[in-house]
């Protein structure tokens, strides 16, 4: 038998299989949340979650609570959520407000919104000690890059790699085509956030993604129920319905996908579920006529992804206003956050129609979800096995092309895993993917 | 006279015939009888968990459930299929419902959320569910605010909310009607 530790990591992860230990190894997991979240940009929020000075939307960065920050001249600062004094959380809150000072409810020092020691009280006990309100020990410590795309706001723990932009390199056109949509060209967290426990590793996540070999196996139930008795309902289909049933597409639907990936581990899938013709669609289009014109409007619309992944901690879906949000808690345990965002400028059924795709199948109530989940955690229940040590990675691999600075296959091919694997070995081995 | 008329206070029917059919429902429930469930919704009645404290409604805001009889029966039936892969084994559940009281508004004038221009009878409820599934024992618990419409003898539901007290946190899944 092997035993994790024996392997030295560049040997976990080959082109087309990889190690068990990588999903089981807490030892492993550590140094993912040191090499890979301490290193790549990281998902911590959406400016539209703070629109007013003061106000604050809490986030893990890897295993680090930070609170990003709306300050009185407008930016967003992400700070250590830590009171330098005593070490006390200084918020709790998904969400909340600050007032005009980010106060420690425990012995009351006060700080800017950018994380500067404002005032201590009883100053004078200070005095001829080593304090000093211009040494940042005594201020919140800031996280040392932040930077925001379109209003998604990502920071990094490193002090140095590639700018944002740089690092979501090809897979920033998912942001774009997500912010396209709107015909005032920007969008805002609306409706309320799902928060979804997952008993498995953060990666078997990632991967489900863009995992187009699964939906008809793992979701037969859903299936089946969606389409029993409903496929030929009047008009169509009920959307909620369609949702579902989508997923038991035939092979050879999957295998005619867009699948496309880039370096440092992003992907996207083309879309499965392409809004009709119905009434919701085509209020949509004439918003975006009004403003761009037909052909600006079918260029955008004839952009439709299924699940984007932004490596390794955000999935946005823009076709449906969908952004899900990985955050690593141990080696076998995962949260997962849910955003749904409005289109500004849109008639409001269009967003209400994100609210019912996130209700169907983002909710914990889904009837989609339960079942990745389950296979999830059998995963992670299996893998701790020693009934074989390798993971197969293997359809269609030696198959991918790079063309035009990405790299691109047949719908059905894992690419995505392989990618993101070539991804997670350069960060592991210290370099910036 | 029958269970539900009106012979309580108020006008109001006698709460005894309030508990008996949540208690029922509430059997059919923990015994998964999911058909003779749905059976007792209104054709338009609507199950509704809404995922926030103050949640005005469940057109501009996602809901933990919001499921009308197309949706309910697209999970009762789901639950039962030989491939429910997370019903392997399947949620058993046990229920209290106490605390059985007309709201404080006893009587929904309609058209309200769930449509239906009938007047309803407004009912609150505390209720625990403790479920089982797998390795698996967990403790869910809340309010149920049903809107009733008398019917013969009994009622038809034209609106179940399940506030959870913890709808706001991070949820294990929920497969099963609460
Ligand atoms: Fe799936």
């Amino acid at each position: 038998m092997t035993t994790p530790n024996d392997l030295p990591l560049q040997d976990l992860v080959h082109h087309d299989k990889v190690h068990r230990s990588v999903y089981t190894d807490p030892h492993i997991f550590d140094l993912e949340m040191e090499r890979i979240f301490g290193r790549a940009w990281i998902y911590v929020g959406h400016e539209s979650q703070i629109p007013e000075p003061g106000d604050y939307h809490e986030a893990l960065l890897g295993q680090q609570s930070v609170l990003m920050v709306r300050a009185s001249d407008g930016r967003v600062h992400v700070l250590f959520n830590r009171c330098p004094h005593k070490g006390a959380k200084l918020a709790t809150l998904p969400c909340g407000k600050l007032g005009k000072v980010i106060r420690c409810p425990f012995h009351g020092w006060n700080f800017a919104h950018d994380g500067r020691l404002a005032s201590v009280p009883v100053r004078k006990g200070y005095e001829g000690t080593a304090f000093d309100e211009s040494d940042p020990d005594f201020s919140i410590r800031r996280v040392p890059r932040t930077g925001s795309y379109r209003g998604f706001v990502f920071a990094s723990l490193a002090e140095d790699g590639p700018d944002l932009e740089t690092f979501l390199g090809g897979i920033r056109t998912s942001l774009d085509n997500f912010c396209d949509r709107a015909p005032d060209g920007e969008v805002e967290v609306a409706g309320g956030v799902f928060r979804v426990w997952q008993n498995s590793n953060w990666k078997i996540f990632l991967e489900n993604l863009n995992d187009t070999s699964h939906p008809m196996v793992t979701h037969e139930s859903a299936i089946n129920a969606a389409r029993d008795g409903h496929s030929d309902a009047e008009g169509g289909m009920p959307f909620r319905l369609h949702i579902i049933a989508g997923n038991g597409e035939p092979y050879v639907f999957w295998d005619e996908l867009e699948m496309v990936a880039f370096d440092r581990g992003h992907s996207y899938m083309g879309a499965i579920f392409t809004p009709p013709k119905d009434p919701v669609s085509l209020a949509h289009i004439a918003a975006l006529e009004a403003v761009h014109g037909p052909e600006k409007t079918r260029e955008i619309l004839s952009v439709q992804r299924h699940n984007s992944v932004i490596y390794p901690s955000c999935s946005p879906h823009s076709s449906f206003q969908q952004l899900r949000v990985i955050r690593p808690v141990a080696v076998d345990r995962t949260l997962v956050e849910i955003y749904t965002f409005r289109l500004k400028g849109a008639p409001p059924e269009v967003f209400q129609r994100a609210v019912v795709y996130a209700n169907v199948v983002n909710s914990p109530s889904s009837n989609v979800m339960p079942d990745d989940i389950e296979v999830y955690a059998r995963c992670q229940e299996g893998l701790k096995g020693d009934g074989g040590d390798w993971v197969s990675l293997h359809r269609d691999a030696g198959r991918d092309r790079f063309e035009d600075g990405r790299y691109v296959a047949n719908g059905l091919s894992e690419l995505p895993m392989r990618n993101q694997y070539r991804a997670w070995a350069r960060y592991m081995s210290g370099e910036d993917a | 006279m029958g269970a539900g008329a009106q012979n309580g206070q108020g006008g109001l029917p006698d709460i005894r015939s309030i508990e008996r059919f949540l208690y029922r429902e509430a059997r059919l429930l923990d015994e998964r009888r999911w058909s003779e469930w749905l059976a007792l919704f209104a054709e338009d009645g609507v199950y509704w968990a809404p995922l926030t404290h103050d949640q005005p409604d469940w057109i501009d805001h996602a809901s933990l459930f919001h499921e009308d009889a197309l949706m309910r029966q697209v999970r009762a039936r789901r639950l039962e299929e030989k491939r429910a892969w997370s019903q392997q084994p399947p949620t058993h559940t046990a229920r209290i419902v106490g605390n059985v009281h007309f709201d404080e508004e006893a009587r929904w004038p309609g058209p309200g959320p769930g449509q239906g221009p009938e007047p309803r009878i407004v009912v609150r409820s505390t209720f625990h569910v403790m479920e089982w599934r797998h390795d698996t024992k967990r403790l869910l618990g809340g309010f149920y605010t049903y809107h009733l419409l008398p019917e013969g003898e009994s009622f038809r539901i034209a609106l179940k909310r399940v506030d959870l007290i913890d709808r706001e946190g991070a949820h294990e899944m929920l497969e099963v009607f609460l």
